[in-house]
């Protein structure tokens, strides 16, 4: 059975165009890519959308972050919770986050908070491996060293260990948030607004307007990913010098 | 929408098991397990073909670059890249511009699942120890061989990692592939008038478990694979 | 409370180390690691813990400052009990060395250097002082302080991981295999330049190898263990060398033993032969008449300058004119110091294919002749010299 929410190419009315300003020029080209008219005089519908994106991206991260290296410093105590740690963490990574939005669903309602449940724990993951995974890269002996040199343990997690685990860290926030911002979109089928509302519905054959949001989309991924990339180089010096 | 939370699960498990009636055509009831177990092997099939047009295109490719050591930027880059997507943009342009159907979506969603494979078969080879090919070179294995015999065995971890990842990545924008014609268990999710709040809940369950399904398998699969000498290795 | 800590100058506060009984058993172990060691290292000390692989050596030093916890005795650094101090407080006062170094490859030398003294609360511009002496005190430039470990060679990080356990002026430092992870040529560098160091700054050392030669060198004092901690011999190495305790040190310490004493003495220890000296221009009838008398071992003159300082031996168609002529017909083959250390100087006579060598001083005038005789009628001899100890004791070039 075809899904009656895809129209066949080509078969788009008049009326889909009037609402959405297109005008003939754009009209007349079936099947058209790109409509520079209607771009340049509809710019301003996408500003909302962008902001719902951000206001569902930034809270998913920092909530996914803050969870995660609390999860991540816990574990890296208590050694043993690692693996039934990761395994449970890696469970909600498997499920795709579309499906995980409805499982939601009965739980939290419609809305931009269950999105925000659903990418958290998707960036809690991807933090929680990589911090662990960096803080057991410490070589043992920069850790010998220090605690025979008389740093509590206090000071050998905050002086040596975590500084050292920086690179990884920053690279899993890296991933979890251009992923997330992609994943974002998806969060239209849960009405809770964002980027992906020019993308579906009934923009579903507008692709000029699927690929400005796309291309906002990217974008702000890209901006997100060289800032936190900055971030790491600017905290990392000794990662810069050449070896001897 | 029902208020119980417990009570949706239970209608959504209904919904999986027994046709149940529904509002839009006009009586004919919709769900049920037949119609259930045919859109989980239908999206099973996107998902495993899609997988392996990645898998032919892909793996070659990263595992020699992977040992030539070459080409870093671009497997790693593409990967990154990729990522920043937004699958759905792309189902609804694929939908749009190039035609709906199988033929059209598959290699769509092929080129989701060749990142991860990229990356990961690079970044497994390139990590094998140089000292270890080293010996198997002057052994007088050929290039071929010692990556065959050689680099891969000890890489499977990292490139069976990035596999599992292209699965649930393709498995989780099949879902959205109904939008492009293509029917999966995500027909249950976005025809919501059609199939109701309880099938909502059971496509979502569904490719849950069907994702959870595969993770398991593949993860099986690369403990079969994985040399005992590898695994005792703490990681 | 570690002494010198108002001034920049490295003062000589040392205490001693003193093992009771100490015993480390570790759970579900049938056999202690360390079983009732008990053990005096005195203060200002080098004292190596030599033996065998799992001997328990690693594992005595490091009860010290309790990165192994003590089982049942006890450690008294300084008549102080390490059971009854605060763990992170303790090891701020004891040096700490291991063979993997261990520097912080996030932060600078200085930084690296500057760790213990900023636990303990000194002021920045004092922490930056005392970097730049400790870099200058173990031969590097101070400007390296600035760069990060990955920028210096192995050689360099290991001596700046010494130079990181001085910086607090602790009571004692503890080195386990320090020089264990570099090559020979820079390791007889590093255990060279520690040595001079040690003879300026006088700290109580507890040093761990697997290396007896190393032990020789290095220690004042040396413990050979075996398995469980077990001391079986504690004493000088010239006591080790001359007189194993059972069989087990007197295979430990090696076959060679007695090659090995001549590491402990320098030429100028040895009673050298007198060399029958011949001047440029000198009648060759004279030369001729000191070479018939009795005392004289060697057949040839050492044509010697104004200065005394050797120029060549000379051999008989040399003596055959009236006068010694200016340049003798065979080169004049390896000069040894008086300070030179008795294993080397045998090497270079063996080297250079030669019976005898000259012997100078630090002008370089000649003060007697050595040969490979003279060296083993001494090492056949029973006499005991305690003179050999000194030698250690002395600064190396």
């Amino acid at each position: 059975m075809s899904s009656p929410l895809v129209l066949a190419a080509g078969e788009v009315g008049g009326d889909f165009f009037r609402e959405r300003n297109v005008g003939d020029l754009c009209q007349a080209q079936p099947n058209h890519l790109f409509c520079w008219e209607w771009a340049k005089d509809n710019i301003d519908r996408f500003g909302t959308p962008t902001i719902q994106h951000l206001q569902i991206v930034i809270p998913s991260i920092l909530i996914g972050f803050v969870a995660a290296f609390a999860l991540a410093l816990l574990a890296h105590r208590i050694r043993w919770l690692q693996p039934p740690l990761l395994a449970a963490t890696g469970i909600l990574y498997t499920i795709p986050s579309i499906a995980f939005f409805f499982l939601l669903l009965p739980l939290t309602g419609l809305g931009r908070d269950t999105a925000i449940i659903v990418l958290a724990a998707y960036t809690l993951q991807i933090i929680f491996r990589n911090t662990i995974l960096g803080l057991n890269n410490v070589p043992a002996s920069v850790k010998d060293a220090a605690r025979g040199m008389g740093f509590t343990s206090r000071q050998i997690l905050w002086k040596v260990e975590l500084p050292l685990a920086i690179p990884e860290i920053v690279a899993g926030l890296r991933v979890a948030v251009v992923s997330t911002i992609a994943i974002a979109t998806l969060a239209v089928l849960i009405s809770a607004g964002g980027l992906g509302t020019e993308m579906y519905g009934s923009n579903l054959n507008f692709p000029t307007a699927i690929i400005i949001a796309g291309a906002i989309v990217i974008l702000m991924a890209f901006a997100f990913d060289s800032i936190l990339l900055l971030i790491q180089r600017l905290t990392t010096p000794w990662r810069r010098v050449s070896q001897a | 929408m029902s208020s119980l939370p417990y009570a949706s699960f239970i209608g959504a498990f209904e919904f999986i098991f027994s046709p149940q009636e529904s509002n839009v055509t006009g009586g004919k009831k919709v769900g049920g397990f037949d119609k259930s177990v045919e859109l989980l092997i239908k999206h099973l099939e996107v998902t495993l073909i899609a997988l392996a047009i990645a898998l032919v295109v892909a793996l070659p490719l990263g595992l020699w670059l992977g040992h030539r050591g070459k080409g870093e930027q671009f497997a790693v880059g593409v990967s990154n890249a990729a990522r920043a997507i937004p699958e759905l943009a792309v189902i609804a342009l694929v939908a749009v511009l190039i035609g709906v159907g199988l033929g059209n979506v598959a290699p769509v969603l092929a080129i989701l699942g060749i990142p991860p494979i990229l990356n990961n078969a690079y970044v497994g080879v390139q990590q094998v120890d140089r000292a270890t090919v080293d010996a198997a070179r002057g052994m007088g294995m050929s290039e071929m061989a010692i990556v065959r015999k050689v680099e891969l065995p000890i890489a499977i971890p990292t490139v069976m990692g990035g596999i599992r990842s292209a699965a649930i990545a393709i498995l989780a924008t099949a879902t959205i592939a109904p939008l492009a014609g293509v029917e999966t268990l995500g027909d249950f999710i976005i025809n919501r008038n059609v199939y109701g709040e309880n099938g909502l809940l059971a496509g979502a369950i569904l490719v849950a478990l069907l994702a959870l399904t595969i993770e398991g398998s593949l993860a099986l699969l690369q403990r079969r694979l994985t040399s005992d000498g590898l695994k005792l290795k703490t990681v | 409370m570690p002494s010198g800590e108002t001034d920049a100058q490295p003062q000589p506060g040392a205490s001693s180390v003193r093992y009771e009984e100490t015993t480390k058993l570790y759970p579900g172990a049938s056999e202690p690691a360390v079983d009732k060691l008990t053990l005096e290292v005195p203060a200002g000390e080098i004292c190596v813990l030599v033996g065998p692989s799992g001997c328990g050596k690693t594992t005595a030093m490091r009860m010290v400052n309790r990165t192994v916890e003590i089982t049942s005795g006890d450690v008294l650094v300084g008549e102080r009990s390490v059971r009854e101090r605060d763990p992170a407080q303790l090891r701020r006062e004891i040096g700490y060395v291991i063979q993997q170094i261990g520097l912080f490859p996030h932060r600078t030398i200085n930084e690296n250097i500057g760790a213990v003294p900023q636990l303990l609360g000194w002021k920045k511009e004092r922490i930056r002082e005392r970097s730049r002496e400790l870099l200058e005190l173990i031969g590097l430039d101070p400007e390296l302080g600035d760069r990060y470990p990955a920028q210096l060679s192995g050689g360099q990080q290991q001596r700046v991981g010494v130079a990181r356990a001085l910086a607090a002026d602790p009571l004692v430092m503890l080195m386990d295999e320090p020089f264990g992870a570099i090559d020979p040529i820079n390791r007889e560098r590093l255990q060279n330049e520690f040595l001079r160091l040690q003879a300026e700054i006088r700290k109580t050392v507890l040093f761990v190898t697997h290396d007896i030669d190393e032990a020789i060198k290095m220690g004042d004092r040396i413990a050979v263990m075996r398995e469980g901690g077990r001391v079986e011999q504690y004493a000088t190495p010239a006591e080790l060398l001359m007189a194993p305790a059972n069989e087990f040190v007197e295979d430990f310490v090696g076959a060679d033993r007695a090659l090995k004493r001549l590491a402990l003495m320098r030429v100028a220890d040895i009673n050298l032969w007198e060399a029958p000296l011949a001047h440029v221009g000198q009648a060759t009838a004279e030369v001729r008449a000191k070479l018939e008398s009795p005392d004289v071992e060697i057949p040839y003159p050492l044509l010697v300058d104004s200065e005394r300082r050797p120029l060549g031996w000379l051999s008989e168609r040399d003596l055959g004119g009236d006068t010694v002529p200016h340049r003798p017909d065979s080169p004049l083959g390896p000069v040894l110091e008086r300070d030179d250390v008795m294993r080397d100087a045998l090497a270079d006579l063996l080297q250079g294919e030669s019976q005898y060598a000259p012997v100078v001083d630090h002008q370089g005038r000649i003060t007697g002749v050595l040969s490979v005789e003279i060296i083993s009628e001494f090492l056949a001899s029973p006499e005991a010299k305690t003179d050999e100890h000194s030698a250690v004791e002395r600064p190396h070039e």
